[in-house]
């Protein structure tokens, strides 16, 4: 069984068979790629696969190629990472087929491709994705199947082929589909990864830990989810719905960044004001840590904490859909006593930068002279915010930053977004000798009917600044949403999510598929060790253990073996209702030890029975006479009556 | 279980006899599915754990299907008309199954041949050659049933030993003298193609050789007709161990096997005269020649009888 004879060529049939699951498995890792890399390997792999249809490429030729998409590789996103990986192992796939000539190189090329859905989740778990990927499992398991048919040279005759095919694949699919169940929310899950997830070399879009002229705007146009939250009981304002992201304190001319090295310090004592909000939050994958609370957090899970500037952080990196329950209220006062050190931070500017701004801030300290309450702190606040209510306009079309950005800003141009506004707004604060932060996230949300939950986009990404005011401690001031609320807070009607233009007909499919896709990210993506643990708690059974878990699987994974050998072993349904009746009839008889031999006919058979049983054999032997007439000499318009009679006749 | 022993046929493939194995593309299957399932259980990426759950039930469905493909065929029996030994044998294997459904890509091989088949109830035969080498009765060696359907990940296969023996004929001398003069000594017959006069016909039997076949006097009346030979006492033959004597034992056998062959192709009738066996009577046609060939192949091996 095991001597090695040189595997036989593929058929045209199976070739292209091969060579279609190798493309549709190939095709959403091209999609995650970047452009030039996804569009260069996708027409290379057509173009071998051309090239090498009828004899396998040349050896010289294939090294060339593979150094190829290395320099490639290297070229676009160097750096080694999870996505340089990825776009390597979808360059070797794409040169794969210029030496796949037999049954057996067939089978190694499909199950090569398989990885590349699986490398695929690796970089995105969206709805593409999924979808591109079964529709690869499907053809991988249709061009094995295929090849497998020519290796038993099975001829099909009876319809098209891949027809006939793709029902067998699809019949093995759902019989495997319980046990696949079964394994996926029962076989238990590692509470914490052994191995890390490799970083990626290109960073993903979303919400950076810095901010930077321009950084915004790709975000802002970026109509995919960051998060959903769902509340319980009382639900906040649309201008109390500030999700805080990353604290930025370094400031350096251009940028500005966080403070890392406060990230282990322990949350700031904080005096809520009022009983705040209670809700649950299903944060999109990040790839980082850093996590997005409403403003400002009381009370968050042990796997997450709260550092010193009230920015959240998780254990472990955001990699998959994950649920958070929280609990946020708003400030009476946040870190009442500032450290000398942070107060420092917070006043800390740049030299050599924005120099008009540095002078009106200390003009307007003079005016406002000093006092230990912070009353006159918080006028200059005001005077600020006043100023730009009055003077200043939303735009999104902004000129390339220059060396004195902020002074550009304030005093020159006066149109900006929320990252000029927030920007320059801590600059004059700090300059003006007030301590103040800026703060990045989300601002709004979108409330989807269908299932009750507010939904954040990363179009609502925003910025906001944050100064510390004596015993009030930090108090937030929105800059932006003192010139232009309703861009803020999304109470725009043409930017709500699904409607293009004044069209809003599509809104309705919008919630309904995002509610969808709320569902699946509930049940599918965001399952993990410890909602498997909470599987069985709406059946009122406590925490799920290991062995328990064990147990349970063990228990379903039989079942589904066993439903699925029966089903198997059932055998294929014979077509024509007539003989299925018949059937029937034998097998009541067979059960009796007087079944028909496979040589008798049906006469002789009604005959045999009649000898030991008169009764039944003399009906018996009518219902085989219109059996074998019905079989000869079909007429339609008794077939129903012969069916119900052969039916209903017993031993 | 595996067939220790030959046994009687029919035999019905129950669980107990059929083996599932992954193939090599099987195993590779498992090492990949296993790399993606512990990866995806690693880094808790629960779509790509679901890809390689829902492969891997497929595969395990493929698993069960192969094991099904074997399970209720029946190998009803097993025939091979005897050839010359050095002759491949046509072993016919007569299959079906008890169920209705149907068997693709079914393998049957035994002793190095090996062929594809597909079957549903109503049965199929199918023709393996086997080698002979020598003469006498050959047992029918072990024959295995496989598939690797639906996906060539797993192999299904089962064996069968029937506990039959085919017969092989000695294989004729290739280069023999004429056949020996007629026992009365009359000189050779003259030849008995008597034309294609109507009451020179017959028609056709079982056994007839195609040669004696009269094709123009078929075609004329649609039904096949056979020239029968005028039968001539004069010209009969008995072919005797004893006119061999000098030859090695086995050359013996072979040359006798030889003019059997010569007699039947002349159509002139023999009989045979063994040693320490009935002399086999005058005949002519497939079943004097079976019964000659078949007592000679049997002969015992060394020389029993100088």
């Amino acid at each position: 069984m095991a001597e090695r004879t040189p595997s036989p060529p593929m058929q045209a049939t199976a070739r292209r068979h091969v060579l279609l699951a190798t493309a549709t498995c190939l095709m959403p890792l091209l999609l995650q790629l970047p452009p030039e890399l996804g569009w260069g390997f996708g027409v290379a792999a057509v173009l071998v696969a051309a090239a090498s249809w009828r004899r396998p490429l040349q050896a010289v030729f294939r090294i060339l190629l593979g150094i190829g998409v290395l320099l490639a590789v290297v070229a676009v996103s160097p750096g080694i990472g999870r996505d340089t990986a990825c776009a390597l192992l979808a360059g070797m796939l794409a040169l794969k087929p210029s030496e796949t000539m037999t049954l057996r190189d067939g089978r190694s090329l499909v199950g090569f491709a398989l990885f590349a859905p699986f490398a695929t989740f690796l970089l995105d778990q969206g709805p593409l994705s999924l979808a591109l990927a079964l529709a690869a499992v499907l053809l991988a398991l249709l061009a094995l199947q295929c090849l497998a048919r020519d290796e038993g040279e099975v001829r099909v005759a009876d319809g098209p082929r891949w027809w006939s095919g793709s029902t067998g694949v699809l019949r093995l699919l759902a019989l495997g589909l319980p046990l696949a169940l079964a394994a996926f929310w029962l076989f238990p899950r590692l509470p914490s990864p052994l191995w890390g997830l490799p970083e990626r070399a290109l960073a993903k879009p979303g919400l950076s830990d810095n901010m930077t002229p321009g950084g915004f705007l790709d975000l802002m146009t970026d109509d995919s989810p960051a998060a959903r939250v769902q509340f319980f009981g009382a639900e906040p304002r649309p201008q109390d719905m500030y999700w805080r992201g990353p604290v930025l304190w370094n400031f350096d001319g251009r940028a500005w960044t966080q403070a890392h090295w406060l990230q282990p310090a322990p949350a700031a004592p904080m005096r809520p004001a009022g009983p705040g909000w209670d809700y649950q939050l299903d944060l999109e994958p990040t790839e980082s840590r850093q996590m997005i609370v409403l403003d400002l957090p009381t009370a968050v899970p042990a796997n997450a904490h709260v550092s010193i500037d009230f920015s959240t952080w998780s254990d472990t990196p955001l990699n998959n859909v994950s649920r958070w329950r929280m609990r946020s209220a708003p400030p009476a006062a946040a870190e009442p006593d500032l450290h000398p050190m942070l107060r420092d931070r917070a006043l800390r500017l740049p030299r050599g930068f924005n120099p008009r701004t540095l002078a009106l801030g200390r003009q307007w300290r003079r005016e406002a002279g000093r006092d230990a309450t912070g009353v006159a702190d918080a006028r200059i606040a005001d005077r600020a915010l006043t100023w730009i209510r009055r003077d200043f306009a939303y735009t999104l079309k902004v000129p390339l930053a220059g060396r004195n950005e902020v002074d550009d800003f304030l005093f020159d141009r006066k149109q900006g977004y929320c990252e000029h506004f927030s920007s320059a707004f801590v600059v004059l604060m700090r300059a003006s000798g007030v301590p103040a932060r800026v703060v990045t996230g989300f601002a709004g949300g979108y409330r989807n009917p269908i299932g009750g939950y507010w939904l954040v986009l990363n179009s609502d990404a925003h910025a906001w600044a944050e100064v510390w005011l004596p015993r009030r401690g930090w108090v937030r001031v929105d800059p932006t949403a003192a010139v232009a609320p309703e861009r803020v807070y999304d109470t725009l009607a043409d930017r709500q999510p699904g409607r293009i233009g004044a069209f809003d007909g599509l809104v309705p499919m919008f919630n309904a598929g995002d509610w969808l896709r709320r569902g699946w990210n509930d049940f599918v993506l965001g399952f993990n060790a410890q909602r498997q643990q909470d599987l069985l708690k709406p059946f009122g059974l406590g925490k799920l253990k290991g062995q328990h878990l064990i147990l349970l699987f063990a228990l379903l994974a039989g079942l589904a073996l066993a439903w699925m050998a029966w089903l198997i072993a059932r055998g294929e349904r014979e077509r024509d209702p007539l003989l299925r009746a018949w059937h029937r009839l034998d097998a009541r008889y067979r059960r009796l030890g007087r079944g028909r031999a496979q040589h008798e006919p049906a006469q002789a058979w009604a005959e045999r029975v009649a000898a030991d049983q008169p009764r039944a054999g003399e009906h018996l032997a009518i219902l085989s006479r219109r059996f074998s007439d019905a079989r000869y000499a079909p007429q339609p318009a008794e077939l129903q009556g012969l069916l119900r009679d052969l039916g209903r006749h017993r031993p | 279980m595996r067939p220790r022993q030959p046994e009687p046929l029919p035999v019905l493939l129950r669980r107990s006899r059929i083996y599932v194995l992954p193939t090599a593309t099987g195993l590779f299957f498992g090492l990949l599915l296993g790399t993606m399932g512990l990866g995806a259980l690693n880094f808790n990426n629960n779509p790509a754990l679901l890809l390689a759950l829902l492969l891997a039930g497929a595969a395990q469905a493929s698993l069960i299907a192969a094991h099904m493909q074997l399970s209720g065929l029946r190998l009803l029996a097993v025939s091979a008309d005897p050839v010359a030994a050095g002759e491949d044998l046509r072993l016919k294997i007569a299959l079906d199954t008890v169920d209705a459904r149907i068997r693709r890509g079914l393998r049957v091989a035994a002793a190095g041949d090996a062929l594809h088949t597909t079957l549903d109830s109503h049965g199929t035969t199918v023709e393996l050659h086997l080698p002979t080498q020598r003469r006498g009765w050959l047992a029918l060696p072990r024959l295995e049933l496989g598939t690797v359907q639906p996906l060539g990940l797993a192999r299904a296969w089962s064996y069968v030993w029937p506990n039959q023996s085919v017969l092989v004929y000695p294989a004729p001398e290739a280069q023999a003298p004429p056949l020996p003069a007629p026992a009365g000594g009359k000189g050779r017959p003259r030849p008995a193609r008597a034309g294609d006069d109507v009451h020179h016909l017959r028609n056709y039997r079982a056994g007839d050789t195609p040669r004696s076949v009269a094709w123009k006097a078929s075609a004329r009346r649609d039904v096949l007709l056979v020239r029968e030979y005028e039968q001539q006492l004069s010209g009969e033959l008995v072919l005797d161990w004893q006119a061999t004597h000098g030859l090695p034992h086995e050359q013996r056998i072979r040359r006798l096997a030889r003019w059997v062959d010569d007699a039947e192709r002349e159509g002139r009738r023999y009989g045979l005269r063994l040693p320490g066996q009935p002399v086999i009577a005058m005949g002519l046609g497939a079943l004097q020649r079976h019964r000659c060939l078949r007592a000679l192949a049997l002969l015992p091996g060394e020389p029993a009888h100088g």
